[in-house]
């Protein structure tokens, strides 16, 4: 692999950028992040099941 | 969610575990990002039964006479599947012992250690437990002295 430096700059910029946003999603308060796994289930959930597993995404109430 | 980690907290008052904790994808999320599950890992300290034997029975009959069922390895609470796992080792004894108390909005649970979370994915040690172990070592804010100190105890390494 090459090293970051050898990346074009407006392609590291993008890297870190989703760092950034990674960072920022950690920092999250607990719910949120149980909201944005619930979206993630969701997404994934008919992915999943068209492959065969079974999946239940969670039903819970949430205040938003 | 929240009133899952009531019905754990019932669950606790009524003396059918002794004590539990958030660990798993849903513990670690309280130091890291946001990653996919679909279950809630609850371990449990469980009252010492006749012959020392470790058994999740009298927890699941408890929860049956509450209206909530088995699905699989999981048991539906409120919404969430959740799966219960005893306390089977020294590392998971010393993990739910030293779990630390939050807050779930106006709920009071308990989650692992980050330190333990990441000594019992580097335990476990398939390949989402490396992951975890990455995560956790790239975003959660860890007291090295104390992590040594458990991997020590436990003999993992890093």
């Amino acid at each position: 692999m090459k090293p970051m430096g050898a990346l074009r700059p407006e392609v590291a910029r993008l890297l870190a950028a989703k760092e950034d946003r990674r960072r920022t999603l950690a920092g999250l308060p607990y719910p949120d992040k149980v909201r944005a796994v619930v979206r993630l289930q969701r997404m994934v959930a008919p992915v999943l099941r068209a492959r065969g597993r079974q999946v239940r995404v969670w039903n819970i109430k949430e205040t938003p | 969610m929240e009133t899952t980690l009531q019905v754990l907290n019932d669950l606790e008052r009524a003396g059918v575990v002794s004590r539990y904790a958030i660990g798993g994808a849903m513990g670690a999320m309280f130091y890291v990002e946001p990653v996919l599950t679909f279950d809630l890992d609850v371990f449990v300290v469980l009252p010492q039964a006749g012959g020392g034997l470790l058994t999740l029975a009298p927890l699941y009959e408890a929860l049956r006479a509450r209206g909530y069922h088995e699905e699989k390895e999981c048991v539906n609470i409120e919404g969430v599947p959740v799966q219960f796992l005893p306390a089977y080792n020294a590392l998971l004894e010393e993990a739910l012992a030293e779990a630390r108390e939050t807050r779930y909005e106006a709920t009071t649970t308990r989650v692992l250690r980050a330190e333990h979370l990441l000594a019992i994915a580097l335990q476990t040690g398939r390949d989402k437990d490396r992951e975890r172990v990455r995560l956790l070592r790239e975003q959660a804010s860890l007291d090295q002295k104390y992590l040594a100190a458990v991997l020590a105890r436990h003999g993992l390494a890093l």
